[in-house]
């Protein structure tokens, strides 16, 4: 009963991040129709930003401000000058776009922060540890029927359903998230009612970064460390997760991430033929799967395809 | 617009003009093994190889229209077909390589079924899980007997030592490399390999082309392109849409395994962690490939030498003294080589300014230099896309325009 | 001073210029009815009044030159458009479609407006809660017009609104336009196909062919006009 309920805590954890790296692709579909290859990688940049400012020396709180700051700069400014006009070319132009980010940023952190797992106390690293949002010392835990669940992965779940609930009061009970809504919808006819088609766009991405930005530092906290190749498997993770819930429903990819994260977990747990270097093949076959029975996801619409 | 020259499609001012270009590439082929220094022929080798996984993987993405950045899978299938049947089976490498090819191919074409009900970026996404998957595959424990495995974690070191295979380099294994008990190349020990490895590189960039050649300007390359540019309609005009996806793909699985077991026997070794074999080196060949020009020929050819020359060069830029003083300001401050950084941002300004890569500029600049005047129609054959002749002005229901 | 003053209205899509040097004039409380055949230039010509493409020329409204204003300022300065084909946001609910129709108001009257529609249009305040892309076509066309009316517009602009319709529901459909434009004063100008209907509700007509404004008059001169007729309105 103990490791069946550590499992689903920690899958719930890992399955939080998951669900935060798919709401940011899901906006950003949604919005525009563009799958951003770059989702994991602006999320890590604005990772390493959080690191930095934790060495020098602000707490995780004001850390974490700038670093959704420059996340948010980081997705407006890239729908505004990259995607944007290029866009107008082909959506194979937009998705080399996005792979050519995504490479950008992936380099650029090595190229400020160095290739190595940090901190480091070789390169002169302040902290011992990657900051952490929740409190993560090895005392930090509540027993619960005999199992360990500690601080941070409730936090992390908390967090998770905080932010999933202020977007769902933003989309449907603020002007800004019908409007998103609408552009989603029909965006030649939220020209027509008067909205700025193109400051939703970039907000939308601004946002979806913000949010990635969360689940990297998240990540990172529970990883303990920041590199290079952090969130690699979890942009799969949250790409699985966004094509299970279905590409337009916010709700269904948190929905969906959880999941993926407590299968994954009781899987390669309880299935001992699996282990944990083939935790990534779950996800791989999960999208492969429901690609090919319900492409629209469990809880997507389904597009007719005019010719 | 006006052209210096202008000359007929098959005249011989044509042919000569093409023999003077084939003239040039076998020059350089040649020039490179016996007269450039071992660090070139080593760096050539690379190009080569580069070059044919670009290849390979232009043939679904350039001219079918999917994406794949999963392709080092089928690299690194072909890299361990090798090293697995020659490390413990004792096999001679040439037989590697239609075995490799085969095997890939069946992937490909497994891969391809699921893929072709999906659609441009979800197949994107398929593919990217199968690159990251593959290197895990190879560290997984229940296939270690298999693979050498590997600890699992990155950052280990003992993974270099456990897959051991040796080809080449060892006096005793030499021996593979006859052809029924003929050496073909005499004694290849130690330096003398390196030209070696160089011939075998070119000899599958040069098969590699062919058949893609063959294989865009035949009948089934026909419907390739009709798949890519309009897929409904190809359907409709006949084109077995499975079948072709799944030809296709098979294909360029196959070529993209030969330069793996290319590198596989130029190493000596290989491990989940040689980096072409990772979702680096998918995203290498997509670089390569659109640089150059995605949707040509030599496209690929053209990026890969680009960025083996770009990257052997930056290489060791990280140390700030290496950089040629003039440019300092602009890397010196980087941790890492600054390679990867350059072929980012170019390729997101392609993206602007020149979409179709570098030969797409040429093909652009060039008439005004040579312009190629077509025969007149009515002779066979044309390597037009089957939808010319489809694509009439069709208004869309409703509108009154 | 006309409401709307449109006059050398080029425009049209990349190298292919559907508009030459066009002119028409609104006046307030005016019904104005754009008629021609398939292809003519009407949604073109619709689409430029609202900053949906790229133009040139003069487009006047209320004295103001919008001819190089943003879509969303065309509309804050009052012009609102029905636009082909519905355009309504298919996954919001009826209530929602309104709503985004009010986007540029401030006021806090928005509430009071949607109760006010619903009563003009009994079908949309059954199906407040669905999704519009449920709706039949006629519900969807009642939605698209509520919805422009929404902003409290002062120019109506419609286009081909009868397109796809009952002849009941168009008629219906022409009756509130009519009913609007007596009680309130707003002024419309729309496009039509379907010479009949529309001539019925108009104070003045247009035909376009090819881009170009080729007759204009009160309904009733161009239906004296026998070779107007003949040509144009097919009776």
């Amino acid at each position: 009963m103990a490791l069946f309920l550590q499992r689903l805590v920690d899958g719930l954890s890992s399955g939080s991040v998951y669900a935060l790296i798919a709401l940011g692709l899901v906006i950003i579909y949604r919005g525009t129709g563009h799958l951003n290859f770059a989702q994991g990688e602006m999320a890590l940049f604005s990772a390493y930003v959080v690191y930095q400012m934790g060495e020098w020396g602000l707490p995780i709180g004001f850390a974490l401000m700038i670093g959704l700051a420059v996340g948010f700069v980081i997705g407006a400014v890239a729908e505004v000058g990259l995607v944007r006009p290029v866009s107008k070319k082909s959506p194979f132009a937009v998705f080399i776009v996005t792979i050519g980010l995504f490479q950008l940023l992936n380099w650029l952190a090595g190229a400020i922060w160095g290739d190595q797992v940090l901190p480091n106390s070789g390169v002169g690293s302040e902290q011992q540890q990657y900051p952490s949002l929740f409190p993560d010392a090895p005392e930090d835990f509540v027993k619960v029927f005999g199992a360990a669940i500690r601080y941070q992965s409730i936090g992390v779940f908390g967090l998770t359903m905080v932010i999933t609930g202020l977007l769902f009061l933003l989309f449907n009970k603020t002007k800004f998230g019908l409007a998103m809504r609408a552009v989603a919808s029909n965006t030649e006819s939220a020209k027509l009612v008067g909205i700025r088609v193109n400051t939703v766009l970039m907000v939308s991405w601004g946002l979806a970064a913000a949010i990635g930005t969360i689940g990297g530092v998240v990540f990172a906290g529970i990883n303990n460390s920041v590199s290079l190749g952090l969130m690699f498997t979890v942009f799969i993770y949250g790409s699985a997760a966004a094509t299970l819930g279905g590409f337009d429903s916010p709700g269904g990819a948190v929905i969906a991430g959880l999941m993926i994260g407590v299968i994954e977990g009781m899987a390669a747990g309880y299935i001992g033929f699996i282990g944990q270097e083939m935790k990534l093949a779950v996800a791989f076959i999960v999208i492969l799967v429901v690609l090919m029975v319900k492409p629209s996801g469990l809880f997507g619409t389904a597009k007719v395809e005019r010719v | 617009m006006k052209s210096l020259f202008t000359i007929k499609d098959g005249s011989a001012a044509h042919w000569a003009l093409r023999l003077l270009a084939a003239a040039i590439v076998v020059a350089i082929m040649l020039w490179i093994p016996t007269k450039g220094s071992n660090g070139l022929v080593t760096s050539a080798t690379e190009a080569l190889t580069l070059m044919s996984a670009a290849m390979a993987l232009n043939l679904i993405l350039g001219y079918t229209g999917q994406i794949s950045i999963g392709h080092s899978a089928f690299y690194g299938t072909g890299a361990y077909v090798t090293a697995i049947l020659v490390s413990k089976y004792e096999w001679s490498p040439w037989l590697t390589f239609p075995v490799a090819f085969v095997i890939a191919f069946v992937v490909g074409v497994l891969v391809s079924f699921p893929a072709s009900r999906i659609k441009g970026v979800y197949l994107a996404l398929v593919t990217l899980a199968l690159a990251l998957v593959f290197p895990n595959l190879l560290r997984w424990p229940k296939l270690e007997s298999l693979t050498g495995g590997g600890p699992g974690l990155p950052n280990s070191d003992s993974a270099l030592d456990t897959t051991g295979f040796d080809i080449g380099r060892r006096e005793g294994q030499m021996r593979n490399f006859e052809i029924f008990g003929w050496d073909p190349f005499g004694d290849l020990r130690g330096q003398g390999a390196i030209p070696f490895y160089y011939w075998i590189a070119a000899g599958i960039a040069i098969i590699v082309y062919i058949v893609i050649r063959g294989v865009v300007k035949s009948r089934a390359g026909r419907s390739l392109i009709a798949v890519r540019d309009n897929e409904t309609a190809a359907a409709v005009m006949g084109v077995n849409l499975v079948a072709t996806k799944a030809f296709a793909f098979g294909i360029s699985a196959g070529l993209c395994a030969l330069p793996g077991s290319v590198t596989a026997i130029r190493l000596g070794s290989m491990s989940p962690d040689v980096a072409t074999l990772t979702i680096l080196g998918s995203l290498t060949f997509l670089i390569v490939m659109v640089i150059g020009g995605a949707g040509s020929l030599w496209g690929p050819v053209i990026g890969a030498a680009l960025y083996v020359i770009v990257t052997d060069r930056t290489g060791n830029w990280a140390d700030e003294e290496a950089i040629p003083g003039l440019l300092r300001p602009f890397f010196g401050w980087s941790k890492i080589p600054p390679g990867t950084g350059i072929f980012a941002v170019t390729l997101i300004a392609l993206m602007f300014v020149a979409p179709r890569g570098l030969v797409g500029v040429w093909k652009q600049y060039s008439p005004r230099i040579v312009r190629v005047v077509p025969r007149p129609a009515g002779l066979a054959a044309a390597t037009k896309p089957v939808l010319a002749a489809v694509d009439t002005n069709t208004t869309p229901e409703g509108e009154s325009e | 001073m006309s409401l709307l003053s449109v006059s050398q209205l080029r425009a049209g899509y990349g190298p292919i210029n559907v508009l030459h040097d066009l002119a028409l004039t609104v006046e307030a409380g005016e019904i104005v009815v754009m008629l021609g055949a398939n292809g003519a230039g009407k949604t073109t010509t619709m689409r430029a009044i609202s900053g949906m493409l790229g133009r040139s020329g003069d487009v006047v409204f209320e004295g103001t030159n919008i001819s190089k204003a943003t879509p969303d300022a065309i509309v804050r300065a009052g012009v609102a458009q029905v636009p082909q084909g519905r355009g309504t946001f298919p996954e919001l609910n009826v209530e929602d479609n309104l709503r985004a129709g009010a986007y540029v108001r401030k006021d806090g009257e928005i509430d009071a407006d949607i109760d006010r529609w619903f009563d003009v249009f009994p079908r949309l305040q059954e199906r407040r809660a669905q999704r519009a892309g449920s709706l039949s076509g006629g519900e969807q066309q009642m939605l698209a017009v509520a919805r422009a009316l929404m902003s409290r517009p002062k120019l109506l602009l419609c286009d081909e609104p009868s397109l796809g319709l009952a002849p009941l529901i168009t008629q219906e459909l022409f009756a509130v336009i009519e009913r609007l434009n007596r009680e309130t004063g707003l002024s419309v100008l729309l496009v039509e196909q379907n010479a009949n209907l529309a001539m019925q509700i108009a104070h003045r007509v247009y035909l376009i062919e090819t881009g170009r404004i080729v007759a204009t008059g009160s309904a009733d001169e161009l239906s004296a006009d026998d070779s107007i007729r003949k040509a144009y309105l097919g009776f």
